[in-house]
């Protein structure tokens, strides 16, 4: 057989190959091996740990503590990373008080268009944040992380009980 | 039946407000308060928290019409409507009887209140203060919700025992500046001990429900709706690692030093309270809270 006959006989496979090589990296690999209701509660505290760890950057800097135009970006692209996830995914059902170490109420999911809505809220504050960020605009970062603070604050005081 | 006899004098004398309420309602709009009370009085309440239990908000109900359940290990009290209906509200409280519910406990028909209206903080308001937040409330449209009786578990549930609570636990009269320290403690203190009745939550209570105050500020696990109420003493278990500015934000937007926010009942009060007291104010706070004694 020569090379080119065996080239176009393996052309299938490689498609094949790739097809499910890019499949397989546009599945984020918490949904490929279904994770269980304690990883999706641990997911989703890294997710409330990284905005809490922007939250402090942009209060720090605009306390004048710590932080220049660098930080102020990179927390206002984590917010706006975690922003950008699907609240669904986010808040699985059965992922309540009682599993892990999860805070969120029941309350959440019986009120889940109130939650989605506020979700939708941490969009928007988010990209405005982003977007006062890359001007370099500091009373519209001081604006807007007070704007995301306000979604942060509506959320908790419905849906997370504190544990500790 | 002391307190009976007390009440009738009262139980005139708001007929006679209640009749020059109606006929000022139709002429001038404005109520009669002095010039800028309803402002100040709008501060006051801002800072002395009402609203919050005040309004069934859940349930939809119109701002002050009552009808919250607060639900307290020594049952369910359903707040009243503070709004001034002349049958359901404050309509008919004169000036008097609203300040003796503040400073001794004691509603307009001469009944002792249940203190989950927090009177053993509330009467260290001052006198000018109580008038103002009166004239605010005058202020407010009157609404004809009807209260509803609370739900308590007995013994605390026996009105007729209160005066007996209140002699162990209310000491009555307006909060004294210390002379000795300086105005921005005072004001700390006025605010967090009268007017923002932090201690409410965040002192433990002992068996009969009152405040333990050789553990002052230093939290408890059985706080409103189950939560745990933090020590905000200057204590390592405390808030003693927090920077005033660290306070100061926190009761401005609920942002914890991590970065992590409040939830539940100290959102609310930092939504309808703290977040609106001028920067002044909650520094004086933050003065205050510092020179706590730390608990451990």
């Amino acid at each position: 057989m020569s090379i080119s006959a065996r080239f176009r006989r393996a052309v299938p496979t490689l498609v094949l190959a790739s097809v499910v090589a890019s499949l397989a990296t546009a599945i984020p690999p918490a949904a490929a091996a279904t994770p269980t209701p304690q990883e999706q509660v641990e997911a989703r505290e890294k997710l409330m740990k990284t905005m809490g760890g922007g939250m402090k950057a942009l209060t720090q800097f605009l306390k004048g503590e710590a932080g220049g135009p660098a930080e102020v970006k990179k927390a206002a692209s984590d917010i706006a990373g975690v922003a950008a996830h699907d609240p669904m995914g986010v808040f699985p059902k059965g992922t309540a008080l009682g599993v892990g170490d999860s805070a969120a109420k029941p309350a959440l999911w019986d009120n889940w268009p109130k939650a989605t809505g506020l979700w939708g809220d941490l969009k928007t504050a988010s990209a405005t944040l982003v977007q006062a960020a890359d001007r370099g605009d500091k009373a519209a970062v001081a604006a807007a992380t007070q704007a995301v603070g306000k979604v942060c604050q509506s959320c908790h005081e419905e849906f997370r009980q504190k544990k500790d | 039946m002391v307190l009976r006899r007390q009440s009738l004098p009262w139980m005139c004398l708001p007929v006679w407000l209640a009749l020059a309420g109606a006929v000022q309602a139709q002429t001038p709009p404005a109520p009669a308060a002095p010039d800028g009370a309803v402002e100040r009085g709008r501060y006051v309440f801002q800072a002395a928290g009402c609203l919050g239990c005040h309004t069934d908000e859940k349930g939809g109900g119109a701002p002050l019409a009552g009808g919250r359940a607060l639900v307290t290990p020594f049952g369910t009290f359903h707040t009243p409507n503070i709004t001034p209906d002349p049958t359901h509200g404050i309509g008919r409280w004169s000036e008097e009887a609203f300040i003796r519910a503040f400073r001794q406990g004691e509603g307009a028909d001469g009944k002792s209140l249940f203190p989950a209206f927090p009177y053993p903080s509330y009467t260290r308001i001052r006198d000018d203060d109580l008038r103002d937040l009166r004239a605010y409330l005058m202020a407010q449209p009157p609404v004809a919700t009807p209260n509803r009786p609370h739900d308590l578990t007995p013994p605390f549930g026996w009105r007729f025992l209160l005066p007996v609570w209140q002699a162990l636990y209310l000491e009555p009269g307006p909060l004294a500046d210390d002379p000795a320290r300086p105005p921005d403690w005072n004001r700390g203190r006025y605010l967090v001990e009268a007017l923002g009745h932090c201690g409410e939550c965040h002192t433990p209570r002992d068996w009969l429900g009152g405040p333990d105050t050789g553990r002052a500020y230093a939290g408890t696990a059985a706080g409103p709706d189950g939560d745990k109420v933090p020590n905000i003493t200057p204590a390592k278990k405390g808030i003693g690692g927090w920077s005033e500015s660290d306070i100061a934000l926190f009761l401005e937007m609920g942002m914890l030093p991590d970065g992590d926010f409040a939830g539940g009942a100290m959102a609310e009060v930092i939504r309808n309270s703290t977040s609106r007291l001028t920067a002044d104010d909650r520094r004086a706070i933050v003065v205050y809270l510092k020179s706590l004694p730390p608990m451990d």
